[in-house]
């Protein structure tokens, strides 16, 4: 008596669906992660953000509560430390209100508009991360709230954390500037630069190839330039972690960057560039405070 | 009975993408890869090596579509690693530590791949500062994972009590 025996198809759909993986893959590179693939992307967010969404609200509790059990030793120290941080900021904060009040009595006196150009902010809560291999993350906020592709983010502090990659309705994925494959145009100093990743560290490179005039030194801050394209003039990014003297008018320095992306729980989406004049500017940034809509108060993050 | 496995299947991968991408994303260091374990896990059940295949392929193109990473680079290393795992299942049915031995290497070699490859595509968003430590670290929690839930998973994918009761 003959048996049906089924025959093994194991390698020829793995032979398959291998080819199909290097086709996409292909796809990807040749569309730049535009097209198709950015159409399928964002409605795989838009499928998925509401369970995450979800979910981030069940989970971030129990997160935190383990998060605080193994950090429990390294509190203590931060809340001394931070009370200190606490006293030295309340102090610079009463010099800052003297100035302050002083400005505002010239700016009246001479009759002066503060300036700068205004950028709407959206507040957005990190919802997601794929793996522990993909520094990228989710965030809440999507096209629905004016958040698009290539708008850039920063941290609470104002810190540059990234460029959003692609955007659904209600989510979009931001790629943190340590990981990205794009450089930024920096300013140390007076040297305009430019800021790169560096695999499998979480510092950056800059570099200051052909007009370096003066060194970098440890602790120079390193802000956003206004020849950027992809972020507004005078961001902080991160300070110079090294110093290095300029070789036949060029420099190479490590920079540590001010955020570490994979410990950010909310960050802030700027409308930026807001209109093509103000993009190109050469003025300091002035944010305005908001979740989704637009208010402003005018406080000056970084001047160039 | 094909239609409930299906459904399982469908429900076993959201919730590891959910658990994933939210609860697991949230811890730095030491955390598994959920989603890779449900594909070597599922490789025990008695679904055919081909949907075994296929579901991993498109589990990997989902979780690429939810990152930054090139689409289909974790399509092709999900795929590379349940078709190792159901040519080498016969490993693993001896005993759960066996089984957890098991899903530790073939997390590994996933991961490894994974950073390969995606090195051979400029992929340098994979490549971030705790990788050397994650290449080690996230098997490790594989193996541990699988220990716990293995079974369990086998037995409700194949909606038999008796699967996977080690001699």
């Amino acid at each position: 008596m003959l048996t049906r025996h089924r025959p093994d198809r194991a390698l020829p759909t793995f032979v398959t669906l291998i080819v199909v993986g290097i086709l996409l893959m292909t796809l990807h590179v040749r569309l730049e992660g535009g097209g198709v693939v950015g159409v399928l992307r964002s409605g795989t967010q838009a499928l998925l953000a509401p369970i995450q969404r979800a979910a981030a609200l069940v989970v971030n509790p129990v997160a935190d509560v383990l998060d605080s059990l193994s950090n429990v030793a390294s509190l203590r120290e931060q809340n001394a430390a931070l009370t200190k941080e606490l006293a030295e900021a309340q102090a610079a904060l009463v010099a800052v209100q003297d100035e302050i009040a002083r400005l505002d009595l010239l700016e009246e006196l001479y009759a002066l508009d503060s300036g700068g150009s205004q950028i709407g902010r959206t507040v957005a809560n990190v919802i997601g991360r794929p793996d522990g291999f993909d520094l990228a993350f989710v965030i809440d906020k999507g096209t629905s709230d004016g958040v698009v592709a290539g708008q850039p983010v920063v941290d609470t502090n104002g810190f540059v954390v990234g460029t959003i990659t692609s955007a659904g309705p209600g989510s979009a994925t931001v790629v943190p500037i340590t990981v990205s494959r794009e450089g930024v145009t920096v300013l140390v100093g007076a040297q305009v630069g430019t800021l790169l990743s560096q695999p499998a560290s979480s510092e950056m490179r800059l570099q200051i190839i052909g007009n370096a005039t003066e060194p970098v030194l440890t602790g120079d801050r390193v802000i956003t330039s206004a020849s950027s394209v992809s972020y507004p003039a005078g961001l902080a990014v991160g300070e110079v972690a090294e110093d290095v003297a300029p070789v036949t008018n060029s420099i190479v320095a490590r920079v540590r960057p001010f955020v570490d992306p994979e410990t950010l729980r909310l960050v802030i989406v700027l409308a930026w560039p807001p209109d093509p004049i103000s993009a190109a500017t050469d003025e300091p940034v002035t944010t305005e405070s908001t979740t989704t809509t637009t208010l402003a108060t005018s406080t000056s993050i970084e001047g160039s | 009975m094909r239609s409930r496995r299906v459904l399982l299947t469908v429900l076993l991968i959201v919730v590891a993408v959910v658990l994933q991408t939210t609860l697991f994303g949230r811890f730095r260091v030491i955390t598994p890869d959920l989603v890779m374990l449900l594909m070597i896990v599922l490789a025990l059940t008695r679904m055919r090596p081909e949907a075994v295949l296929g579901v991993a392929f498109a589990s990997g193109v989902i979780i690429d579509l939810l990152g930054s990473s090139l689409l289909g680079l974790r399509g092709i290393v999900f795929t590379a690693v349940a078709f190792i795992a159901v040519r080498t299942r016969e490993r693993a049915e001896i005993g759960r530590i066996a089984t957890a031995l098991w899903a530790g290497l073939l997390t590994f070699a996933g991961i490894v791949l994974l950073v390969l490859i995606g090195t051979l595509f400029g992929e340098s968003s994979l490549l971030s500062e705790h990788v050397r430590s994650r290449v080690f670290l996230v098997p490790l929690a594989n193996m541990a994972v699988a220990a716990l839930v293995a079974p369990t998973i086998v037995r409700w994918v194949n909606g038999d009590r008796t699967s996977l009761r080690y001699a």
